[in-house]
């Protein structure tokens, strides 16, 4: 098969172990993860990009949401109702960002959450923070496992079933005039698999004989399909009663956010369903008629070129050429041993594509993407090191533009993401060109002033309970000059121009700060290099 | 909660439960005096000046529980179709609706707002409000047969029907997702050589929105609170005035990369309007109180930064100017009557304050709101919510609209009538384009420009819809 053959060169580096520099070795480690620590950049220079990867894949996972929060007693009842509360929930995600081991998949998941998306803003009743971690578990535990095993874990979430309303979901009722709720099945096919259009492996849309674009399904097909969603409910199982004094109703344990939900076949619509050419006879039943439509959904050709193209958005540049799509696609497809849905193939597509890997071209002004706010602030703290004074990292909902960070991890406004994967910014060169930029949607006059303050702050302060520690850097904080180049390798691959450096490190002298100054003062001075290059534009965007 | 805000709380529910005992326009009765004195404020201010306030509803509001059908008949038959989320009728009784003139709709109905909805009623009453009945995304005028045709080349149906996010930007911009030119913004076009300042033509006080953004006008990007300033440049806290003079470089230079460079256009044009208006919004009294329903209010904030925007239009020299508002969370899906309520309430509360703001400053008579959401929903329930619809509702604002009537053409209140595609997914029988091209000959459009602003509107009857 021809999509075999261009899957494999993918796989290898194109710049051999040895002769890599440690700039090439940080550019791919800060598409792959969110940092680049100096044992990261050796073992990548030594061993290779593949065997970097291999490595990350077989690595565990740290500790999960779920046992976070119940090490730091978030599953506590007490009579302040904080099984109501949904901070938690912030304090969890941060902690996985920004703290815990096993980046890769920690950055293969947060891409993952920007595709398949919930988020805490509408979450209520009880254990928000347990729904969220359990839903951010399920995407770290299967960010290296199959495409398919993922969407039905996504389907039957409790939190998904919140969120998009499987859960309660009932069957239709001649009586009353119900009809199944249709949001699930409506997005699970637009959002979650194929999208709206019927697309070329390579990422383009189909055209028909008169030169229009083909949807992939229209509203029966939404309608039939919403059958299929009926009936699920949270599993109550394992979840225990528990009477309190300081309420008339039992307050619930926390079960029930981790397991999938259950079906009731009294409540599931027995009705034929028929969508995207697969009918699915009267009468099947639930679990059949879920793995029925999951299947086709997952084999639908449009899904490699549609979560492919994506996650090259999410992880490397915002606009691949069809070409590098046709390869991630092709990956998707097929792992190399006829896998289909193989996620690590996947992130080996994406990442060593030698479309990723070509070196910067400084006359191709529109390459790389805008970093989102929450990587800048996750390669900031994992590169300075960041310390929890009292463990309970008490950082919390982000996600104002004009007094926070102007986004915060599993706090998208809707199911449709911080920004679309086709966003064009109006009025600028990047419009003029035809091209995307995404993460630009984020970016406005209130933003970016308020990112600057928020950073002034933070990078100096920390946030509560959670410091920077600077340990890295702190032997020579008197020196700008080693400051700047050693910020510049970490944090922007060398991406800093020489002009820049040397703008920044200037500045930096006038703060006089010796071997000798007090701690406060390197501090100082670390934090306004910080400050420098985390609002350099050349930083901003990553190439 | 902190204490501050607890404390606010009960002080206002004091004050709510006062006016209470005043009986049902306990909510509605500064409004309702504020309406008596509308009419000797108008006399007063009569600048050339004149905006619009585009109110955009996330997600798409389920316009058959914001304007009900309250007649017996037709509300039994709301009844069969709605289960579970109806309101009783007697549920209504108390924000039904007269219109100032007789009018007879479809089917004989009769409306009522939503009980939670009383201010609306109010503003009806007064006819400052004016409901326009069934209009959405249309490229030519649609008859169900024509809809289910297989002909699109014959019959075009605007592209991704149903799906959020398209359909936002086709009420915005009429394309779908993609699209960089909307028509507030091509608006803003005709209007920048007006306006001392070109960039306070189109403002958003919601973050990115196509709707305002032009040709040649940008979108300018205001937070509730106002423009914010970059700190560091007045404060260097632990860094040094050398530290904020490079800050100042780095993110201000003209970069060869492009994205690079865009985001050094943005830093200086945050920067330069920063001075500008904060300079002119500090100088703008206003005493409406934004905030008469306990509990936080997104919606009513932003349009409280509008209404000190038009309160600064002389010191900023703006003669025309198109604003955008929103509030997310429509898509109501499940656990629609609870979270309807909370919504719509804040409706309610915000586009009565903008209006009595704009009774404050003089100028109600030359601002006009209107409110916009992703589609309508199905009239059919899923045992505790709506799905994706089409055509909808929407509600135009101001001293200038000829409010107390409804406009377009009521839908039968059903699931198998010719004016819908099934489960009372509303076939609209007014296009966006109309309701739009009304709101831009009232905003001093000339005839001639109306189809640059509007392109598919040749296709449609060209009379104004007479709501403004």
């Amino acid at each position: 098969m021809a999509v075999l053959v261009e899957s494999r060169p993918a796989m290898k580096a194109s710049i051999a172990p040895g002769k890599m520099t440690e700039a090439d070795a940080a550019r791919f480690l800060l598409r792959a993860q969110f940092s680049a620590s100096d044992a990261d950049i050796a073992f990548v220079r030594a061993h290779g990009y593949a065997a970097w990867l291999d490595q990350q894949f077989a690595s565990p996972r740290g500790q999960t949401g779920v046992d976070w929060l119940t090490a730091h007693k978030h599953d506590a009842i007490d009579k302040d109702a904080h099984y109501f509360w949904p901070q938690a929930g912030d304090y969890m995600i941060w902690n996985q960002i920004l703290a815990q081991p096993g980046e890769m998949r920690l950055r293969a998941a947060y891409a993952l959450s920007q595709f398949f998306v919930i988020s805490l803003n509408p979450i209520d009743g009880y254990w928000p923070p347990y729904i969220m971690a359990a839903w951010w578990d399920l995407l770290a535990d299967g960010a290296f496992g199959n495409f398919r095993d993922l969407l039905e874990r996504v389907t039957l979430n409790a939190g998904m079933g919140m969120y998009l309303n499987t859960k309660g979901n009932l069957k239709e009722d001649k009586a009353t005039g119900r009809q199944p709720d249709e949001n699930y099945a409506r997005e699970v096919m637009q959002l979650f698999t194929i999208g709206l259009r019927m697309l070329n492996p390579d990422g383009t849309e189909k055209l028909d004989a008169s030169g229009r674009p083909i949807d992939t399904y229209g509203q029966d097909d939404i309608t039939n399909l919403s059958r299929v969603f009926t009936g699920y409910d949270h599993d109550m199982r394992r979840t225990r009663n528990i009477t309190v004094p300081w309420q008339n109703f039992p307050v619930i344990t926390h079960e029930f956010c981790v397991d999938p939900m259950r079906l009731d076949p009294g409540k599931h619509s027995n009705l034929a369903v028929s969508f995207c050419g697969t009918t699915i006879p009267a009468d099947t039943p639930g679990k059949d008629a879920l793995k029925t439509a999951l299947d086709t959904l997952f084999h639908h050709p449009n899904v490699g070129p549609f979560f492919g193209k994506q996650m090259i958005q999410r992880l490397v540049t915002s606009n691949p050429s069809p070409a590098y799509v046709r390869r991630v696609a092709a990956a998707f497809d097929d792992n190399g041993s006829g896998v289909r849905g193989d996620l690590k193939a996947v992130w080996r597509a994406v990442l060593t594509d030698p479309e990723a890997l070509a070196a910067v071209d400084p006359a191709d002004t529109l390459s790389g993407k805008l970093r989102e706010p929450v990587l800048r602030l996750a390669s900031w703290a994992r590169t300075v090191g960041l310390h929890s004074e009292t463990g309970d990292f008490v950082m919390h909902d982000l996600s104002r533009s004009d007094n926070a960070l102007g986004q915060s991890p599993l706090r998208s406004p809707s199911v449709f993401n911080f920004y679309r994967p086709g966003f064009v910014p109006a009025h600028t060169a990047i419009a003029g060109a035809h091209r995307l930029a995404p993460e630009f949607q984020l970016q406005n006059e209130t933003s970016v002033a308020g990112y600057i303050n928020f950073l002034q702050w933070v990078i100096r302060w920390g946030y509560t309970d959670v410091k920077p520690t600077y340990d890295p850097l702190r032997d020579f904080a008197h020196d700008p000059e080693r400051v700047v180049t050693w910020l510049n390798l970490h944090l922007a691959a060398d991406q800093l121009s020489p002009q820049t450096c040397g703008l920044i490190a200037t500045a930096l002298a006038s703060k006089q700060v010796t071997p000798d100054s007090p701690d406060g003062h390197k501090l100082d001075m670390l934090a306004s290099a910080c400050l420098l290059v985390l609002s350099a534009p050349e930083y901003l965007v990553q190439k | 909660m902190s204490g501050p805000y607890l404390h606010k709380d009960i002080s206002r529910r004091t004050l709510l439960a006062r006016a209470g005992q005043l009986g049902f326009l306990g909510a509605g009765a500064p409004l309702a005096m504020n309406l008596a004195s509308a009419a000797e404020a108008a006399a007063v201010g009569a600048d050339d000046y004149r905006a619009l306030v585009c109110v955009f509803l996330y997600g798409g509001n389920d316009h058959g529980n914001t304007l009900v059908p309250y007649d017996p008949v037709n509300h039994s038959r709301y009844l069969g179709i709605r289960g579970g989320v109806a309101f009783q009728r007697k549920d209504l009784d108390k924000t039904a609706l007269t219109p100032i003139r007789a009018q007879t709709l479809t089917d004989d109905l009769h409306y009522a707002f939503a009980p939670y909805c009383p201010r609306l009623k109010v503003l009806f009453d007064g006819g400052k409000l004016a409901p326009l009945l069934n209009v959405g995304s249309l490229i030519t005028p649609l008859t169900l047969a024509q809809y289910k045709s297989s002909n699109r080349a014959l019959y075009p149906t605007p592209p991704k029907l149903f799906s959020h996010n398209d359909q936002q930007c086709t009420w915005q911009a009429m394309g779908s997702e993609g699209s960089t030119v909307g028509w507030g913004g091509r608006l803003g076009d005709l209007a920048l050589a007006g306006n001392d300042h070109a960039l306070l033509t189109c403002i958003s006080a919601s973050g990115n929105a196509v709707f305002v953004s032009g040709n040649k006008a940008l979108q300018y990007q205001i937070s509730p609170s106002g423009a914010i300033a970059v700190k560091p440049f007045k404060e260097p806290e632990y860094g040094s005035p050398a530290i904020s003079e490079a800050l100042h470089q780095l993110i201000t230079q003209p970069r060869q990369h492009a994205m690079e460079n865009e985001l050094t256009i943005l830093a200086r044009r945050s920067i330069e309007m920063e001075g500008i208006v904060n300079g002119a919004l500090d100088k703008v009294t206003l005493q409406t109180n934004f905030d008469t329903v306990p509990g936080p209010n997104s919606l009513a904030d932003q349009f409280k930064i509008v209404a000190r925007l038009i309160g600064a239009r002389k010191e900023l020299g703006a003669k025309r100017q198109v604003f955008f508002v929103s509030l997310d969370g429509f898509d109501q899906h499940s656990n629609l009557v609870a979270k309807h309520s909370e919504l719509m309430g804040k409706v309610d509360e915000a586009l009565a304050a903008f209006y009595v703001a704009t009774v404050e400053m003089g100028v109600q008579r030359q601002v006009t709101a209107f409110t916009a959401s992703d589609f309508g929903r199905t009239l059919a329930n899923n045992g505790d919510g709506s799905d994706h619809g089409w055509g909808s509702h929407h509600y135009v604002v101001g001293g200038a609209v000829h409010g107390g009537h409804y406009y377009g053409t009521a839908p039968h209140v059903s699931v198998d009538t010719d004016d819908q595609v099934g489960q009372g997914r509303l076939l609209p029988s007014t296009s966006i384009d109309q309701y739009a091209a009304t709101l831009a000959r009232w905003f001093g459009v000339p005839d001639s420009e109306i189809a640059t602003v509007l392109p598919n509107i040749g296709n449609f009857d060209r009379t104004p819809l007479g709501f403004v």
